[in-house]
């Protein structure tokens, strides 16, 4: 896979977040990008049951599982700030057997899905962000496919997305680091949507927080 | 996912007639060595048996996948049945396995090294291998052999529930004899 970058782009004022992807994707299909079928990228959440925790003595951790449809025989599993591991889809029957030790967080399963767009060398994905039923935001991922180095096609990457996402523009994914020089791998991109859901799933708490009492 | 599994082990001077047999009786194929590095993780919880997985690289094939492979309690089935059954999982990963397995709070007990050939008849895998135990944790170009001998081992994954699978590894084993033989283990004799 090349170079990616995975952003979030707030919803326009005014309209709602099937609006705002109508708007991204009209002005993706004026810039002469072509529809290439769809993707889906979904997370679970884990925690380390109560049980584990005693004997351990340590912290609960939270373990993300999580698959992206381009990747579809595959499995990847990580903590925030840890390694991520890329298994196939046998890890998922695993996490069953380990039931007893990790347990699935409530309502934690957070997902994106919309449609993929070639444009030249870059494959653009605008997603719809779902908790349960409803929408919680849009994702887009840029990909530069002939690139997989960093620091090599960042600029490139950056003029592309200002094209269309304008002052919503991200800034450089925190994935890239140090690590100039570093070959760019799909693990990489599974680290940018955790992060990004991480961020939305807080943006969501902090709307349901600032809810009036009824 | 089930494997069938029986054991038995020859002495090291009769390895090469087990071989030459082996090589008549499998598939066609070019003989199959390997050189295996097996970690083995338990994550303990107030369970009163740990959650245990065996992580296993080739230490002599640059670029294959780490193996991660969970095996269930001996199934107490059906006592004529002539192989140990037992529900398995296999996993492909990548090469960082082993800081996973930690961040996920396993912790290693113990590894070896396995060194031998690899056979197939159908289905079926016989292995034959030499287990060698390192001498340095972590360290395993400094190894011992652990006996003189190799462990003979036929085994096959096969869907739940098809036992016809035992009665095919029977047969085999029985054209093993009497060069070794193979029988299933008594998992209680190991504990």
């Amino acid at each position: 896979m090349g170079v990616t970058c995975v952003s979030q782009m707030p919803v326009a004022e005014g309209k709602n977040v099937q609006q705002t992807v109508e708007l991204l994707t009209r002005k993706l299909e004026m810039l002469g990008a072509e529809k290439q079928g769809t993707f889906c990228v979904d997370c679970e959440t884990y925690h380390t049951a109560a049980s584990t925790l005693g004997s351990q003595g340590q912290a609960g951790k939270l373990m993300y599982v999580m698959h992206n449809s381009e990747y579809p025989l595959s499995c990847f599993a990580l903590f925030e700030n840890g390694p991520c591991l890329v298994a196939d889809t046998n890890f998922d029957v695993l996490m069953v057997k380990l039931k007893g030790f990790f347990q699935s967080a409530k309502a934690s399963k957070i997902e994106t899905r919309g449609t993929r767009y070639q444009y030249c060398d870059f494959l653009v994905k605008v997603g719809t962000v779902t908790m349960g039923p409803s929408a919680r935001g849009i994702s887009v991922e840029v990909e530069y496919g002939p690139c997989v180095v960093a620091s090599d096609c960042w600029s490139l990457l950056l003029e592309f997305l200002q094209s269309f996402l304008g002052s919503h523009t991200p800034g450089a994914p925190t994935v890239f680091g140090n690590r100039h020089d570093a070959v760019y791998s799909p693990a990489d991109t599974m680290v940018q949507y955790m992060e990004l859901f991480n961020k939305i799933r807080k943006q969501q708490q902090v709307i349901e927080k600032r809810k009036p009492n009824q | 996912m089930m494997p069938g599994t029986v054991f038995r082990s020859v002495l090291d001077h009769s390895l090469e007639s087990l071989i030459h047999r082996l090589r008549g009786l499998c598939d066609n194929m070019e003989p199959e060595t390997f050189l295996d590095h097996e970690m083995v993780f338990l994550l303990k919880g107030q369970q009163a048996s740990p959650f245990v997985l065996r992580a296993r690289r080739s230490m002599d094939r640059a670029g294959a996948p780490w193996h991660l492979r969970y095996l269930g309690q001996p199934e107490m089935g059906d006592k004529n049945r002539h192989a140990l059954v037992r529900n398995c999982v296999d996993i492909a990963t990548s090469e960082n396995l082993t800081d996973f397995l930690m961040e996920m709070g396993f912790r290693m007990d113990h590894e070896f090294v396995a060194r031998g050939h690899l056979f197939r008849k159908g289905i079926m895998k016989i292995v034959v291998y030499k287990i060698f135990r390192i001498l340095t944790p972590g360290n395993t170009d400094n190894t011992e052999a652990l006996s003189l001998s190799y462990l003979v081992e036929l085994s096959v994954v096969a869907p739940a529930g098809q036992d016809v699978v035992s009665d095919d590894m029977r047969n085999f084993a029985e054209q093993l004899k009497p060069l070794v033989h193979l029988e299933k283990i008594d998992p209680k004799r190991l504990m």
